[in-house]
């Protein structure tokens, strides 16, 4: 149970214009998203592709009647100077459906970490052999049992282990959850809950989502979503339940990252979801957006150092809900590429002054869309559409695809579309980039050569 | 054959070298690319709980005479600072890094003697066939003396055959890089990895190189001292 202090009151009070304004628009809307770009990966990966990637790697919700029916990662040819370039060179299929989610390399950039929201399962993929070929290597299926937790989220590598988010626990399938740690050999390590108090005078609401660090200044932060019983819920019924619509994270919270422990809570109402550093050198900040509010929000040093969190610009027509669902900031942190599912737009926000961002752009890319991510030179922008399969939209409205538009500054261009229902592949999620490995020798290999050679 | 030796030699000697000077000068400077930063006060020694990852590998060692030992036996007693190195290696942020490292640890220490015979720094060489014990030796210099107060190994291994297992079990990538023909050449690719491991052989953090900070570094060994204390 949630404790109700005037601070809990407070955030609850808040809820009720996006709330309503939520409950207004379209039954084919929802909040929440996800993301995968090489700007938004953990600092600890080695390898971050600076150039042209060849490969992306898209986790794909299974659809009953679609292919074979089951949750899969598709991988396509993204180098143009391949002759399969745009085209799906490859799908490795996992059992059923489990509500596929999210993905993160380990810490060698060699294996992706795919969950699913539902059965709590986690697939590992060997990514790095032979990224035109993914090989489906272990299924992790003990973390509910394990930590209590269940919907693995966020996939974030930590020198060899993996960090994962979740969003609900086994008991009651709320929002309230924690944090889980793998070694990378698929072993459990250590959980660590979600703060359920107050901290720094904001009440903890024990929700999680995604979670970024930024080791320079030991600082982790964590967003916060819903539960199982929410995000499994068909969108129409959910909204039509006040009782429910309450049950959304409205925090933010920072840990002492080397020490696991939550510092300071910072309330940031209406689900802050997707959590990018600036990875400009010397930058002291953190931005996300609030899917049910449309707010961006700004986590920064003041100058006594303390870590704040404001609202800092609003996306789109709050009363509207467009619903940001994901972000994809550049490497050098000037600017932020926001997807709004509601009204399938893609918005690029001015961070040169990041107090003030100022929406520059925008174009519609898809009647909804999900995901985006970007190459590290900010060129190439990839985007796909699914954001939870009870939460997608209907008939017409429910494309499916991934996109990949250039960008010159001025314009985003569509460079080509896959379909992925005439494909027969299903709901396309969440994006992986990768690259050919460059051209080593295994160390056996290596061993025999010159040993010979001697 | 004999040219060859020798020219590895003079690489050898020329980086250990530089790895003195640069220790001797200091620790990293912000302005190096790559190079981890330190924005904060490391958290004190003992705040905080430094969890089991996971079992360090079984495997034979050798060490710089040439004997061979069961790794086990550099991986518990003591508290064990492990990282893998070729001692050609010239990337910046790659074995150079982690033995300067391991040298202003060293120098902490050793300021305290009782503190630095608890603990242990071990330097495994990625290369079998080059990183000879000789070679090891000559690399090591006055570090590997036995008389030091903290003891530093300098270890290699019989063959690829023994290392491998070494390396997949830590979870420790490397492979080699080749020429345009496809021919092995003399350098590895591998992602710089430090392996903090207990005195029962549990290895309990990993410091790769966006994490590779001495204050930290510092006060996890002497957290796990405490914890030792703790247990008498």
């Amino acid at each position: 149970m949630r404790n109700m202090s005037g601070d809990d009151m407070k955030t609850t009070h808040r809820r009720g214009p996006w709330t309503i304004s939520l409950v207004l628009v379209s039954f084919f809307s929802a909040p929440v998203g996800v993301i995968a770009d090489e700007t938004c990966n953990s600092p600890y990966l080695a390898s971050l592709i600076k150039g042209q990637e060849d490969f992306i790697h898209v986790w794909t919700l299974g659809v009953e009647g679609v292919g074979d029916g089951s949750d899969k990662l598709v991988t396509v040819d993204v180098n143009p100077k391949s002759a399969r370039y745009g085209k799906v060179v490859d799908f490795v299929s996992v059992k059923g459906r489990g509500e596929a989610h999210h993905m993160g390399f380990t810490d060698d950039r060699k294996y992706l970490w795919a969950g699913r929201l539902d059965d709590n399962n986690i697939f590992v993929f060997d990514v790095g052999t032979n990224p035109a070929k993914p090989k489906l290597v272990r299924t992790i299926s003990d973390i509910a049992q394990k930590s209590g937790y269940v919907g693995p989220h966020t996939f974030y590598a930590m020198p060899g282990r993996m960090l994962v988010g979740t969003l609900s626990n086994a008991k009651d399938g709320s929002g309230t959850t924690g944090l889980v740690v793998y070694n990378n050999k698929g072993d459990y390590v250590a959980k660590y809950a979600m703060p359920t108090t107050t901290i720094g005078g904001v009440q903890g609401d024990g929700y999680g989502y995604d979670v970024a660090i930024n080791p320079q200044k030991n600082a982790m932060l964590t967003s916060s979503f819903t539960g199982h019983k929410n995000y499994m819920t068909e969108l129409g019924q959910l909204i039509n339940n006040p009782e429910a619509m309450k049950r959304f994270g409205n925090t933010m919270v920072l840990w002492d990252f080397k020490a696991m422990k939550a510092q300071k809570v910072f309330n940031t109402p209406g689900a802050p979801l997707e959590i990018r550093w600036s990875l400009k050198e010397g930058d002291n900040w953190a931005i996300t957006a609030s899917a049910l509010t449309s707010k961006l929000w700004l986590v920064k040093q003041d100058s006594g150092g303390q870590w704040q969190a404001k609202d800092v610009a609003t996306i789109g027509d709050p009363a509207k809900t467009p619903l940001p669902v994901d972000i994809s900031i550049a490497a050098d942190g000037k600017s932020l590429w926001v997807n709004t599912f509601m009204d399938g737009k893609t918005r690029l926000f001015d961070l040169s002054n990041p107090e003030a961002p100022k929406q520059v752009y925008e174009k519609e890319t898809g009647k909804q869309v999900n995901m985006i991510s970007q190459s590290w030179d900010g060129k190439r922008v990839y985007i796909t559409s699914s954001l939870l399969a009870n939460w997608d939209k209907k008939g017409a409205d429910n494309e499916q695809f991934l996109k990949l538009y250039s960008w010159d500054g001025k314009e985003l261009k569509e460079q080509w579309t896959i379909d992925f229902i005439k494909e027969k592949l299903g709901r396309a999620h969440h994006m992986k980039l990768t690259a050919k490995p460059t051209k080593n020798a295994a160390l056996h290999a290596e061993s025999q050569s010159v040993a010979a050679s001697r | 054959m004999v040219t060859t030796r020798w020219w590895r030699q003079l690489i050898v000697i020329s980086v250990l070298t530089s790895l003195v000077i640069a220790s001797v000068q200091g620790a990293t400077t912000d302005s190096e690319p790559g190079r981890p930063r330190q924005d904060f006060i490391a958290p004190l020694p003992g705040s905080y709980t430094l969890e089991v990852i996971q079992r360090a590998p079984s495997g034979k060692v050798l060490d710089v005479d040439g004997r061979v030992y069961p790794l086990d036996q550099y991986m518990t007693g003591k508290i064990t600072l492990l990282s893998f190195i070729y001692t050609y290696c010239v990337d910046p942020v790659g074995c150079p890094l982690a033995f300067q490292t391991f040298i202003g640890l060293r120098e902490r220490l050793s300021a305290t003697p009782n503190v630095a015979r608890q603990v242990r720094f071990v330097s495994l060489s990625f290369d079998p066939t080059n990183d000879t014990p000789t070679a090891m030796k000559l690399y090591a210099g006055q570090f590997s003396d036995a008389s030091n107060t903290l003891r530093w190994h300098f270890l290699t291994t019989r063959s690829v055959a023994e290392l491998k297992p070494i390396l997949d079990d830590f979870g420790q990538d490397v492979s080699v890089q080749v020429d345009t023909g496809g021919r092995p050449i003399r350098l590895y690719n591998h992602m710089l990895k430090i392996f903090l491991i207990d005195t029962n052989g549990r290895v309990r953090e990993i410091y790769t190189t966006a994490f590779l900070l001495p204050d930290v570094l510092f006060n996890d060994i002497q957290t796990l001292i405490m914890e030792e204390q703790g247990k008498r």
